[in-house]
């Protein structure tokens, strides 16, 4: 509760910066606000009595439980290396940074939502928060058509999913009497399966999440909006918002239907399966290097799936940890990628032409990122694909767990083309102006994958 | 006077909310023009407040009726972003068809 | 009576709602969707939800349909004829809609309501009542709720204000 508080307060804290004119300090003061927020929210990892907020009883709305302060935790790290890249990303808009900074951190705000909510009201909102404030950034760069194209894009159809889970939202409320979570649950658990509208208004809500986070057959915006986007508004989807919808599925899974249902159970699987196989061989034929990294995050999209089908104790840390493998991995690619395509003017796979020879330590990072994500050991990505992996096939998912070992070896091979495009292509002579941020974000993540990759136990004992 | 919930079945609501929801998609798929289709999602999220006023009357239990408001405060929200996405696409490409929109293909 | 204020009250919103669907003129889809509004609000007042039917017409009609209103008459989109998409994806849109429309229908028709109670009219849609909730039991929501909409005024501004070159 009061991390979400001191959060909502730092927005307010970068708003009035721009008022008095403090542009220069607004990275480091944001930086230092989420160093205190990650504190607060360390402290209350122990504290596990009920939600007060203004000295009311908000039990029923928000609860402050481990796997969101776990969850808050992971997120907190994403934003902190998203501000430090934020700083020369923004570099040529500094009359509109603040704005920028400030929608990033109440986006961070809606995602803490997204981890605690313990009400469907409240799990509205945050996800509303979070598509809102992305539906502006992403067409932040407003005379640039390409990013229009791809906030209006993103606008018409994620408002329509919102009207879908609103429906979905309805009829559970309609069916069960409530907004509770626990009231849903006990309701799913007594008559869940007789109960036509309860099935159909849980499914509706999946479908909604499931466009969220992008699976197939939900998935078409992601390619376009991604390569649209702004750069780092493209790694802030990629990264923070996709782990926290996938945090948000988890929970309305597992504490919102009482576990899975067969009906919903059939339509994961399947879900899952054509994730994994469209996002890995789609991705193959990609050239533009966000595009790559949007078929990329639709293939983890369906590895992460089979988290939320396996929801039994483990599954939860294994989600954890693979959510945080992959943001590292992700941040640390896309540190390498954004001073990269502002000096060569590209956003391909050949921008990062040569790169190897003439920047063997920055190639380097980007080597080891592609690797976690196309999980080789000893990488934190492999770690967490074999977690994933191994919960799914003790709940019995046996033929999907197969299908994704499958894909991943495919997708070794286009993260292999962006490797191999950085040492045996000879590329032109463009100078590549690489600031002392990116590098330091880059070496943290990597450096993090590896730890992460030797000592899992950190993470993976949390919950 | 005898109340409405005595008279009207809930089944009648039921129908004429998922009636309108299903308008509102057919409209979205329909229509070209980005402001039309801005119009129609309004009219799928009108559809569900009905619908959930109507649960929450029928059963006596005030969340419903709460719930709306929450809705009506994102929709204003949805609609305000919206509508300076439009703007600022019009000032660049002059028209709010969103087939005009295809600069982004795989 | 009640039921035929309901059927007279479903017609002009069906109406209105399929005017504003298949009219070509975008001011007139404004104009009818308005229209629409009102309607529902009629049915909030039939459903004893007095307080939400009066912010329905102030929020919807007063500042959302102005709003369009105003983008409206301010892009001058009313000379742009015919933005329907072609006769193949009408058919196939129709189709999706009226099987979707099919399929929940049948689900939901299959649902026994017997958990509803009638209650007697206990003033549940007045202000005191649903203020009472909104200040004590969703004041979390409430609060969050500020964090939406500064989000998005901050985004509208940012998005549609002349830029000074």
């Amino acid at each position: 509760m009061n991390t979400l508080i001191y959060t909502a307060g730092l927005g307010m804290v970068c708003l009035a910066m721009e008022i008095l004119d403090l542009r220069k300090l607004l990275v480091p003061v944001i930086l230092l606000g989420l160093a205190v927020i990650f504190g607060v929210n360390l402290m209350s990892w122990a504290d596990s009595g009920p939600v007060i907020f203004a000295g009311l009883d908000m039990s029923s709305m928000l609860l402050v439980d481990h796997f969101s302060v776990a969850f808050n935790g992971v997120l907190i790290v994403a934003a902190a290396f998203l501000f430090a890249m934020s700083h020369d990303f923004y570099k040529d808009e500094q009359h509109h940074l603040s704005d920028y900074l400030t929608i990033i951190v109440f986006i961070l705000c809606g995602a803490m939502v997204l981890t605690s909510y313990s009400n469907l009201v409240m799990m509205f909102l945050g996800i509303e928060i979070v598509s809102i404030s992305l539906y502006i950034l992403a067409g932040s760069r407003r005379h640039d058509l390409r990013s229009n194209e791809a906030g209006m894009k993103y606008f018409l159809m994620g408002s329509f999913a919102s009207a879908v889970l609103l429906f979905g939202i309805t009829l559970l409320y309609g069916a069960s009497g409530s907004f509770k979570l626990t009231e849903i649950a006990s309701y799913a658990a007594t008559y869940g399966m007789d109960s036509p509208m309860f099935l159909v208004g849980s499914l509706l809500v999946v479908c909604a999440f499931l466009f969220k986070v992008a699976a197939v057959p939900f998935h078409f915006w992601s390619p376009d909006v991604y390569e649209g986007s702004p750069s780092l508004v493209t790694t802030l989807m990629a990264t923070l918002v996709k782990v926290s919808f996938f945090a948000a599925f988890y929970r309305l899974m597992s504490s919102g239907f009482a576990g899975i249902d067969p009906h919903t159970s059939t339509i994961l699987v399947i879900v899952a399966a054509a994730t994994m196989i469209v996002g890995n061989l789609v991705a193959l034929k990609q050239i533009n290097f966000k595009r790559l990294l949007a078929y990329s995050g639709i293939a983890h999209a369906g590895y992460m799936l089979l988290a939320i089908l396996s929801l039994k104790t483990n599954s939860a840390s294994a989600l954890l940890f693979y959510g945080a493998t992959y943001i590292l991995a992700t941040i640390g690619a896309f540190a390498v990628a954004l001073p990269v395509f502002s000096s060569t003017g590209k956003e391909t796979i050949d921008a990062f032409d040569g790169l190897g020879r003439k920047k063997p330590f920055i190639a380097g990072m980007l080597t080891l990122s592609m690797l976690s994500l196309a999980g080789i050991p000893p990488l934190a990505g492999f770690l967490g694909k074999y977690y994933i992996f191994s919960e799914a096939i003790h709940n019995g998912y046996v033929a999907i767990t197969l299908l994704a070992v499958i894909t991943s070896i495919i997708g070794v091979y286009y993260y292999f083309k962006v490797i191999l495009a950085m040492y045996t292509k000879a590329g032109e002579d463009t100078e590549i102006q690489f600031p002392m941020l990116y590098s330091i974000v880059g070496i943290i993540c990597v450096a993090l994958s590896i730890l992460l990759g030797l000592w899992p136990g950190g993470l993976m004992g949390l919950l | 006077m005898e109340h409405t919930t005595q008279l009207v079945p809930l089944n009648w609501y039921l129908l004429l909310s998922t009636f309108l929801f299903c308008l509102g998609v057919m409209g979205v798929l329909i229509r070209r023009n980005a402001i039309i289709i801005l119009m129609c999602i309004e009219l799928m999220l009108n559809s569900v407040n009905m619908l959930l006023v109507a649960f929450s009357s029928y059963s006596g239990n005030s969340d419903g009726q709460v719930f709306v408001f929450f809705i009506m405060v994102v929709a204003a929200a949805e609609v305000a972003v919206g509508l300076a996405l439009l703007v600022s696409i019009y000032r660049n490409l002059g028209s709010t068809d969103i087939d005009l929109l295809n600069k982004l293909k795989w | 009576m009640n039921q035929l204020i309901f059927i007279s009250l479903s017609t002009l919103t069906i109406v209105s709602a399929l005017f504003m669907v298949f009219s070509r003129k975008p001011m007139y889809s404004v104009l009818s969707l308005i229209f629409c509004f009102f309607t529902v609000a009629g049915h909030y007042i039939l459903l004893n939800a007095q307080f939400l039917a009066i912010t329905h017409v102030i929020v919807y009609a007063g500042a959302i349909m102005v709003l369009f209103l105003f983008v409206v008459m301010l892009l001058n989109l009313n000379t742009v004829a015919d933005q329907i998409k072609t006769m193949g994806f009408r058919v196939a849109a129709m189709i999706g809609a009226g099987m979707l429309f099919l399929v929940l229908l049948a689900s939901l028709k299959s649902t026994t309501l017997g958990t509803f109670s009638f209650p007697e009219d206990n003033g549940m849609g007045m202000v005191e009542h649903v203020g009472m909730r909104l200040f004590t039991d969703y004041l979390l929501p409430f609060e969050i709720s500020s964090i939406l909409f500064l989000s998005a005024m901050i985004g509208a501004v940012l998005l549609a204000k002349k830029e000074k070159r």
